[in-house]
């Protein structure tokens, strides 16, 4: 199971990587979405995919056998990432609304005007 | 509680500043809440020196398990140092910035940088620091494309996007780090290593993930791109505050994790550190001296200047973090009083192109004097901060066998120079060609509070030329800690 999510990561990695290369304002910002949902497989990932139970510690119980339960702090990590990356989308999209208003262009080689020359 | 409240400061001011429609309100609270943050951050210099690491458990969670909110002497001090800065950009605002975008959240989201500011330098676990980080950027998002001008917006676009991504690389490395270790606290995490010591090639490509993200955040070669297509496109007084303390967070992570976790493979990471930061300060400075806007060159100068603490950290002895340290202080106080100085002449004339502009020392001798002293003080000319900030980074290169690179150190100092003179002649000193003088509306209002800041920082300055022996003993004692993870660790998880 681990290697299929972990192949899986890799191709968001990689279908993400090539759509930030891409000309268009939207599709990079599309690729921005995809390569944050990778990362957020990663922390998902690293933290064991085993089936385990509900991670609470028995009433009573002195030690628990750490296999049968899952480990909630990536859990609590990734929803912490989304809600962080689900702000930023609608920041990022709100800003790109606004630049196409002023310029009316997707084109990202049009953003050339604040480069260094 | 004592770390708390650097939280809580500006936590209050962004819950009032909700309620509240009237500018001119929130323009007092704004100074009153920068203010009392600086007392705050001043009573912790004292405290500092008698505790030597301030540790607070949020929630009463002990250390590995809570979150930990964790000040030596080196974050108290940059705690200090960010305190001043925004209490004397918050100062200028008022009056450089125009009343629009004070009315639509100009100093509300100043004060969620200085919430993500201060959380980053207190930060005890790597989540937590991420979590900083991002309260930082998305004001700094905000706060480059408010407004709405049509470069502000193409700026925010690529510093949006390449900061999104740097915050990917980080977000991943942690995921990496935890999955190989089971921790997130930074002293569990630096004593859980060093157990490990045999086979910590397996936690490279995490702990490479992370460094590139503080790479991109602190503006290194060769990740610096977003920081000169966007730091000259916001007012003036965004991009003081910009430079004064965003790449400076990254570099202070970078600090703190080199010293934690990276010393351990130090025969990889000094190489790459040295050269990093070696190249830095070369590209830096040479892209600056082809550039013709005020902002442009002391956005390149920043990626420079980041390359000398990035040396320091590199040679990695006592005396070479300490340079570090004190050069970290120096360089926010004079970058950020340059970008001041910048603000006033964009005021004034209304564009920053040293081709059109002139004459602008017999218009205001105090300002050209102010922009000579952070200038050359960036520059290293004595008695100035600047001179023994560069002293300090030479001298412990030379020390720890490195003298090609403080050499080039000394190299690029020249061109520092060069770029700076060139600013004051082009803006200051020259006639202004009169077939380009621009129609620009002759400001009548005074500009007293902007000066007040800009004397402030100068005295700031020049202060820490005269004194730089007292302030190099702290920032010593400062280094001491550094290079000692397991006194930062007993301190954090308590006494094993």
């Amino acid at each position: 199971m681990e290697y299929i999510i972990a192949i899986f990561i890799g191709l968001l990695y990689s279908c993400g990587v090539y759509l930030v290369l891409r000309r268009s304002i939207v599709k990079v910002i599309l690729g921005v979405f995809v390569l944050s949902n990778a990362t957020n497989l990663i922390i998902f990932l690293s933290g064991g995919i085993t089936r385990g139970g509900a991670s609470f510690i028995p009433e009573g119980a002195e030690t628990v056998d750490p296999a049968t339960i899952s480990d909630p702090l990536p859990q609590a990590l990734i929803l912490t990432a989304i809600v962080i990356s689900l702000g930023i989308s609608a920041y990022i999209l709100a800003l790109k609304y606004r630049y196409f208003d002023v310029t009316g262009t997707h084109d990202l080689d049009q953003l050339k005007n604040t480069d260094q020359r | 509680m004592i770390l708390f409240a650097l939280l809580l400061i500006p936590f209050t001011y962004l819950m009032l500043a909700l309620l509240i429609k009237k500018a001119g309100i929130k323009k007092r609270l704004a100074l009153v809440f920068s203010t009392l943050n600086l007392l705050w951050a001043m009573a912790l210099i004292p405290i500092v020196q008698f505790k030597e690491i301030i540790v607070v458990q949020m929630g009463g969670w002990s250390a590995p398990f809570g979150i930990s909110l964790v000040a030596d002497r080196f974050s108290v001090l940059m705690l200090l140092v960010t305190a001043f800065i925004f209490f004397l950009t918050t100062v200028y605002a008022t009056q450089s910035v125009d009343k629009a975008r004070r009315k639509n959240g100009h100093f509300f989201f100043t004060f969620g940088i200085l919430m993500g500011v201060n959380g980053s330098f207190m930060a005890g676990d790597l989540f937590n620091l991420y979590v900083w980080f991002e309260v930082m950027l998305m004001s700094s998002f905000i706060l480059v494309s408010l407004g709405g001008e049509r470069k502000q917006l193409e700026g925010s676009i690529k510093y949006l996007i390449l900061n999104l991504i740097s915050s990917l690389f980080f977000v991943a490395g942690i995921g990496l780090l935890y999955g190989k270790l089971g921790s997130l606290n930074l002293a569990d995490l630096s004593q859980k290593m060093e157990l490990a010591r045999a086979n910590l090639a397996v936690l490279n490509p995490a702990l490479i993930l992370i460094f590139v993200g503080f790479a991109i955040k602190g503006a290194l070669f060769p990740f610096f791109f977003w920081l000169p297509a966007s730091y000259h496109t916001p007012p003036p007084a965004v991009t003081a505050l910009f430079a004064g303390l965003l790449t400076k967070v990254g570099i202070y992570s970078l600090i703190r994790f080199y010293t934690l976790f990276l010393y351990y493979d130090a025969g990889f990471w000094q190489q790459v550190v040295l050269w990093m930061g070696a190249l830095s300060m070369v590209i830096g400075v040479v892209a600056a001296s082809s550039q013709y806007d005020f902002r442009k060159i002391l956005s390149f100068h920043i990626i420079s200047q980041v390359g000398y603490v990035v040396i320091a950290l590199g040679f990695f002895t006592e005396a070479a973090l300490t340079a570090a340290i004190f050069f970290l202080v120096h360089n926010m106080l004079s970058k950020t009083n340059a970008f001041l100085v910048a603000g006033w002449v964009h005021r004034e004339k209304g564009t920053l192109n040293l081709k059109v502009l002139g004459d602008m020392f017999k218009k205001s001798p105090v300002w050209g004097i102010l922009f000579f002293i952070s200038a050359f003080s960036l520059a290293g000319l004595p008695p100035l901060s600047g001179f023994f900030g560069k002293y300090l980074v030479l001298q412990s290169g030379i020390e720890a066998g490195y003298t090609g690179v403080a050499l080039l150190a000394l190299f690029v100092g020249l061109f520092t120079l060069f770029s700076m003179v060139k600013i004051w002649l082009e803006v200051f000193w020259k006639k202004q060609p009169e077939d380009s003088a621009m129609e620009w509306p002759v400001n009548q209002k005074p500009a007293h509070w902007m000066l007040f800041s800009s004397l402030a920082l100068g005295a700031a300055i020049v202060a820490m030329g005269l004194w730089a022996a007292p302030i190099a003993e702290y920032c010593e004692a400062a280094a001491q800690d550094l290079l000692n993870p397991s006194k930062y660790i007993e301190y954090v998880l308590g006494p094993s």
